[in-house]
């Protein structure tokens, strides 16, 4: 389902039926919703009429899936239908409230369980680490497969707040998307930095009331303070604050940025501990550090993979105080005692704060025939995805097979934008692809 | 619709494919906001005119009909 009020009835509604929700990707390829269908083992699907046309044709193959919501009829008599002929179930804070898929580095995408009990502690700590009121109105800029939906979809309505959708084409045109936020008098402001620093760019911000604000609040990726130097010129009453933590744990850090902090630093840290999360740094052996992969331990964790006992065991350390997450992330203690990200300890890269993780982009192309190997790496510069590929001889795909097939396996922000064709890769002293020194070659501006 | 600019939208932008004139392209995703800032560049680079911010809002981009109407107010002046 696009964005719609519809949306929001079905998240909820399949929630109090007891059930777990799985948001789909209405453009995500189709093969990959058929994988996370079949997965899941998903017994319903919530459709909007808009469109009934496809999500039919797809639910034709799957031949227990009931479908929801294909008329307008539908949603329009929903309102009347008396709701006590029903008995709701209850459900238990440990009982699946919703899985959200993401990348994953085999292949094939991991599905990430939250519990009513993880839900909520992250909405109830969201809620009261920004002093949210009844008089907010927040901005809903999350797609519902993206984590950072639940903000607005349980923080707000914890606080009792107003989220406001915001649909995908204004999402996609930001002085649409900056009328929306004069128009709908936003108060609260959430979502990943290319977002901001496309209405910093392109919102036509001179001409717009954007005064309202007064939290702007950004993560999923390291962000450029030059944006916020720019935004808060037309937003003078806003609060700036970096957000962090993967989608596996929900936020666990923060950073609120002074007016100074915005002025002087070209970055910001990760912050500090959010009040329901433990932090601690290990070191290659385990032990306390100050540099060293973030752990993280929290009651807004999720329950675990779906069906991964394997990715399980990979990223949970089980210890007396407790269970932690690993969440691959390096980072630093400084000597104020803040957080600093430094980098990845795997190859997940973030593009316009999408999580890929370039093993599975590998995984996708080697799939197809006559691909001897494949090696993916971010040209930074530009900030899009470039694929080496190694074929065989005489006898291998095209770029464009090669980007056919790509689309019809990974999601578009994970689709290399450019194919480099190689005959031998560039190797380490183990026989390994020397990766560092691809993504070397890829440091020369395109020509 | 000026012919390059129409070659651009339904070739480079959407790979080929098929879409009526009123099809919505950004609510399927179909040009995402960077396809947008592709397009208003060739626009400006082709009919040597300037596409101010403001202008760039659904009303003007959300099909290929949309853009037809907007660029015709915009040569007509």
């Amino acid at each position: 389902m696009f964005k719609s009020l519809e949306s929001v009835i079905a998240l909820y509604g399949i929630m109090k039926a007891g059930c777990a929700y799985v948001p789909l990707d209405p453009n995500a390829p189709e093969d990959r919703l058929k994988r996370i269908v079949a997965e899941c083992r998903l017994s319903g699907l919530a459709i909007h009429p808009a469109t009934a046309k496809r999500a039919n044709l797809f639910a034709q193959g799957e031949g227990s899936l009931a479908v929801f919501g294909a008329e307008a009829e539908f949603w329009e008599t929903l309102g009347a239908r008396d709701a006590n002929v029903v008995s709701l179930p209850t459900p238990s804070p440990t009982d699946l409230a919703y899985i959200m898929f993401t990348s994953g580095s085999t292949g094939t995408p991991k599905g990430i369980q939250h519990t009513h009990h993880s839900g909520l502690a992250y909405a109830r700590m969201a809620a009261s680490l920004y002093g949210l009121t009844p008089d907010d109105r927040l901005g809903n800029h999350s797609p519902f497969h993206f984590d950072m939906s639940t903000f607005e979809v349980f923080a707000g309505p914890v606080a009792g707040a107003c989220s406001v959708l915001i649909p995908e084409a204004h999402a996609r045109l930001p002085a649409s998307l900056s009328q929306l936020v004069e128009a709908e008098k936003l108060t609260v402001w959430y979502s990943v930095p290319f977002a901001i620093s496309q209405l910093v760019d392109h919102g036509a911000l001179a001409q717009r009331n954007i005064s309202a604000l007064r939290w702007v609040i950004f993560g999923g990726e390291p962000i450029q303070t030059r944006y916020l130097r720019a935004l808060a010129k037309h937003a003078p009453r806003a609060r700036f604050s970096n957000s962090y933590g993967p989608a596996e744990v929900n936020q666990c850090t923060y950073f609120h940025a002074s007016a100074q902090d915005i002025e002087l630093l070209e970055k910001l840290p990760l912050g500090g501990p959010c009040p329901h999360a433990e932090l601690k740094l290990v070191d290659h052996d385990g032990q306390d550090a100050d540099r060293g992969e973030l752990l993280v331990k929290t009651e807004a964790m999720m329950r675990g993979y779906w069906g991964s006992a394997q990715a399980d065991g990979e990223v949970f350390c089980e210890e007396r105080s407790g269970r932690w997450y690993r969440t691959g992330d390096l980072v630093e203690r400084q000597p104020g005692g803040e957080l600093v990200f430094l980098g990845r300890l795997d190859r997940q890269v973030k593009l316009r704060g999408h999580r890929i993780e370039l093993e599975e982009v590998e995984a996708v192309l080697s799939e197809l025939n006559g691909v001897v190997d494949a090696c993916a790496a971010v040209r930074a510069d530009q900030a899009t995805l470039c694929a080496f590929v190694q074929i065989e001889d005489g006898d291998g795909p095209s770029a464009q097979s090669l980007r056919a097939y790509a689309g019809k396996h990974l999601p578009r922000y994970a689709c290399p934008s450019e194919y480099i064709f190689t005959d031998t890769f560039p190797r380490t002293a183990s026989g390994k692809i020397d990766r560092a020194a691809l993504a070397k070659t890829l440091e020369a501006p395109c020509p | 619709m000026n012919p390059q600019i129409g070659d651009f939208i339904t070739q480079t932008l959407l790979g080929g494919a098929e879409v009526e004139d009123t099809e919505d392209l950004l609510l399927s995703g179909q040009i995402d906001s960077l396809g947008v800032m592709r397009l208003v560049a060739f626009i400006e680079q082709t009919l040597s005119i300037t596409v101010p911010p403001e202008d760039v809002v659904i009303e003007h981009f959300q099909s290929l009909a949309a853009i037809e109407a907007y660029l015709e107010t915009r040569t007509m002046r």
